[in-house]
């Protein structure tokens, strides 16, 4: 203790020290049975309603294509297709998993994912529907770099608003949810300024123009092979790795979310964190909706705006994958093929009812949320207990540590 | 102070959050119940060649008392009465609707088909991969498709037709008891809809000539606030009968006839569950198109690249239950029903 260093470098002896303990020590082994207990519980749920467990599983684990993995099993062709659609759905949450991760890192809650994610769809499908002589590779960059930004931009309003007149990032992030969703819908709702031009009964978005479409590499094109934008999802995996461990940016998150106290303390400025890291979190949210429609969606329906979860599973993501790259981007496949396993198109009704295997999805979704949140939740009510135990005490002691 | 209520603030967004997560899958626990039938069905001795038939419905789910379930009901009637193997799958997004069709494709199935005009796109798509397979759609026209492809059949309805013969109900109801303003909420000003209305108008009238008509739109198919608003609207200045022609929006037009004492008028599928005030339905017979269409495949006879035009002639719209209330004039209905179907009547599609 000759030096003063921050509080966060104490393991332990600091709330700061004991949520990255949590979150080092607790790394693999809680998510695992996290989602193992979740599971169990689903297949009880399963055992309910009469059917066999162990037959809806591997019902559930024959549709999400997995199985093209190892091939010397089964057949291809289905299992190929399906695997298809699981990696499509695991673009976008591994994206929307970053967008909830990187808030939660720095201390924030972003439950505003789904909003995010609309504003970067809604830019998007705008920007690859309009430009038709742009060249396709220009075209599509820019469609997702706008798409990126406007989802930066609209969490940086939340991030502003926490950072200048401190009001709460869970609050505006949903409320600002609604406010994305209802732009959506008035913008491609009927006679809306974004409606398409060809059929004025249907409230949908024009169709994203071929060019500006993101190559297919699997599967047909037009029967939503998968095409790159996985790869981008990868890509800002490394760079989601780098930006929060290697980076200055990365650090001053961290430290904020260890203690904001102590990394004004140690020079950092707080509020413009809040405001960068939820900035970051917008892109990452953006950026899926972007790859989203330019990837298959090609259009935006305004039913399609007010039925997507898939902001909302992100909290799941990042809470099951403990807010890092890989564990995200882990539980972002395991939840991509959760949703596609249990699609009722898959599903043979004599196994398992495929309206009901929907909803066994939703209870795991929440079995998982429930159980990751509860012990997130326990550090966290731990931590202000702390914060405020520290301030009843007498300001002599800190002084005293402080100059020691 | 403060931080008891920062407390409480990440309660309920964490409660929030999972609410909106578990909030999106309450919208098909129906489906159970829509395939209980077949097993009690399954002694029927099939009667004709075993084929396969998929139903791919839009995202209004089964349990929408509407078009997805009369389909289903078509199927189903299909599965007991001809032996057919059928299969549905639901769609929860528009995105969903190209996967849906392609694994029934892919499957061999002998006949796909696509509930709703929302469909139309995915359809020519899957359809124009897949040339062997026969597909219908529902409400859509198959020369409106982009590639036009030839193992596509449309099924099509005469809303107008429909629509007239509830409109002359409704007129002889508001004749015979006094009232002198009866009313519609559609959700679009889109063909179908305005089949229906424009029937509506003309049917009343031509039954009770006096009679004003009152009409809007709620821009919207789903939520029935809008519906119900603008039913109360019309109800306030003096409409006796609402006819709702705007699908689930539409049921909370019928809802405010309802909670004011006034009658309603079901669309698409027999809405008569509904209560006593529904006088009746002006019904698309999606249940008898899906049928016959299966009937078709099963035959050979199944002619793609046409539409079927389905109307009160073939029996294909009509009037659902017509309640207590409206019983007296059933003879009249039929008279009229007769009239339609000998073409002797002309009823605008047009919503002036």
């Amino acid at each position: 203790m000759s030096t003063p260093a921050p509080p966060a470098e104490a393991p332990g002896s600091t709330t700061a020290g004991r949520l990255s303990g949590f979150l080092r020590s607790g790394g693999v082994i809680t998510p695992v049975l996290t989602a193992l207990l979740a599971f169990l519980i689903g297949g009880l749920v399963v055992a309910l309603t009469g059917k066999n467990p162990l037959t809806t599983y591997q019902a559930f684990y024959e549709g999400t294509g997995l199985s093209w993995l190892l091939p010397w099993t089964g057949e291809r062709e289905f299992a190929a297709a399906n695997l298809q659609s699981t990696l499509i759905l695991t673009t976008p949450l591994i994206l929307v998993g970053f967008a909830v991760a990187y808030a939660f890192r720095a201390g924030l809650f972003n439950i505003g994912g789904q909003g995010q994610y609309s504003v970067g769809a809604i830019v998007a499908v705008y920007v690859g529907s309009s430009l038709p002589d742009l060249p396709g590779v220009l075209h599509i960059l820019l469609a997702l770099l706008l798409g990126a930004l406007a989802g930066g931009l609209w969490a940086g309003i939340a991030g502003l608003l926490r950072a200048t007149v401190g009001a709460n990032e869970v609050i505006s992030t949903i409320m600002l949810n609604y406010i994305a969703l209802w732009i959506g819908v008035y913008l491609f709702g009927l006679m809306g300024p974004l409606q398409n031009d060809t059929d004025p009964s249907l409230p949908i978005s024009n169709d994203i123009v071929m060019d500006a479409r993101l190559p297919v590499f699997w599967g047909d094109a037009e029967l939503q092979g998968l095409h790159v934008g996985l790869f981008v999802a990868l890509a800002v995996g490394i760079v989601f790795w780098v930006l929060l461990n290697r980076s200055v940016k990365g650090y001053e998150a961290r430290a904020v979310g260890f203690s904001p106290d102590a990394a004004a303390y140690g020079g950092i400025n707080v509020g413009r964190t809040y405001v960068t890291v939820m900035v970051t979190c917008g892109l990452f949210a953006g950026l899926a909706g972007a790859i989203d429609v330019l990837g298959w969606q090609f259009r935006v329906a305004t039913n399609d705006i007010q039925g997507s979860q898939i902001g909302f599973l992100g909290i799941a993501v990042a809470l099951l994958g403990r807010n890092t790259a890989v564990g995200t981007m882990l539980s972002a496949l395991l939840f991509g093929a959760l949703l596609q396993g249990t699609n009722v198109r898959n599903l043979d009704p004599a196994v398992f009812d495929p309206a009901l295997a929907g909803n066994l999805t939703t209870i795991i979704q929440g079995l998982v949320v429930l159980f990751v949140s509860a012990d997130v939740l326990v550090v966290y009510l731990y931590r202000l207990r702390r914060r405020r135990n520290r301030e009843e005490e007498a300001a002599p002691p800190g002084v005293a540590e402080a100059a020691s | 102070m403060l931080l008891i209520s920062s407390k409480r603030v990440i309660a309920l967004g964490l409660a929030l959050s999972a609410v909106a997560i578990t909030g999106c899958g309450d919208d098909e626990e129906t489906t159970s119940s829509a395939s209980a039938p077949t097993e009690s069905a399954a002694a029927a001795p099939p009667e004709g060649k075993k084929i396969t038939v998929g139903l791919v419905t839009d995202i209004g789910g089964l349990n929408d008392r509407s078009f997805n379930s009369l389909a289903n009901k078509g199927l189903e009637d299909a599965k007991s009465e001809l032996g057919v193997e059928g299969r549905v799958i639901t769609s929860k997004s528009n995105s969903d609707y190209v996967p849906n069709l392609t694994q029934l494709a892919r499957q061999k199935t002998d006949l796909i088909v696509g509930v709703g005009f929302l469909m139309a796109e995915a359809i020519n798509t899957v359809a124009t991969k897949f040339p062997e397979q026969n597909f219908a759609i529902i409400d859509f026209p198959q020369a409106g498709l982009k590639d036009t492809p030839e193992n596509v059949k449309g099924l099509l309805f005469k809303e107008n037709e429909a629509g007239y013969l509830a409109g002359t109900l409704a007129g002889l109801y508001a004749e015979k008891n006094g009232i002198d303003t009866i009313s519609s909420v559609g959700g679009q000003k889109i063909p179908p809809v305005d089949g229906y209305i424009a029937g509506f108008q003309a049917g009343a009238k031509e039954a009770s000539p006096g009679i004003k008509t009152l009409n809007a739109y709620s821009q919207d198919f789903v939520d029935q606030a809008k519906c119900k608003e603008l039913a109360l609207d019309q109800i306030d200045r003096g409409s006796g009968i609402v006819f709702q022609v705007a699908g689930q929006c539409g049921l909370g037009a019928l809802d405010a006839a309802k909670e004011k004492d006034k009658l309603g008028i079901g669309v698409d599928a027999d809405q008569s569950f509904l209560g006593d005030y529904i006088l009746t339905s002006a019904e698309k017979k999606i249940d008898i198109a899906v049928k016959n269409t299966i009937m078709s495949v099963q035959d050979d006879s199944f002619m793609g690249g046409t539409d079927e035009i389905f109307d009160a002639k073939s029996d294909g719209v009509g009037l659902g239950e017509i309640s207590a209330a409206g019983q007296e004039f059933a003879a009249q209905i039929d008279e009229v029903k007769t009239k339609i179907a000998a073409g002797e009547i002309d009823i605008p599609t047009e919503v002036k």
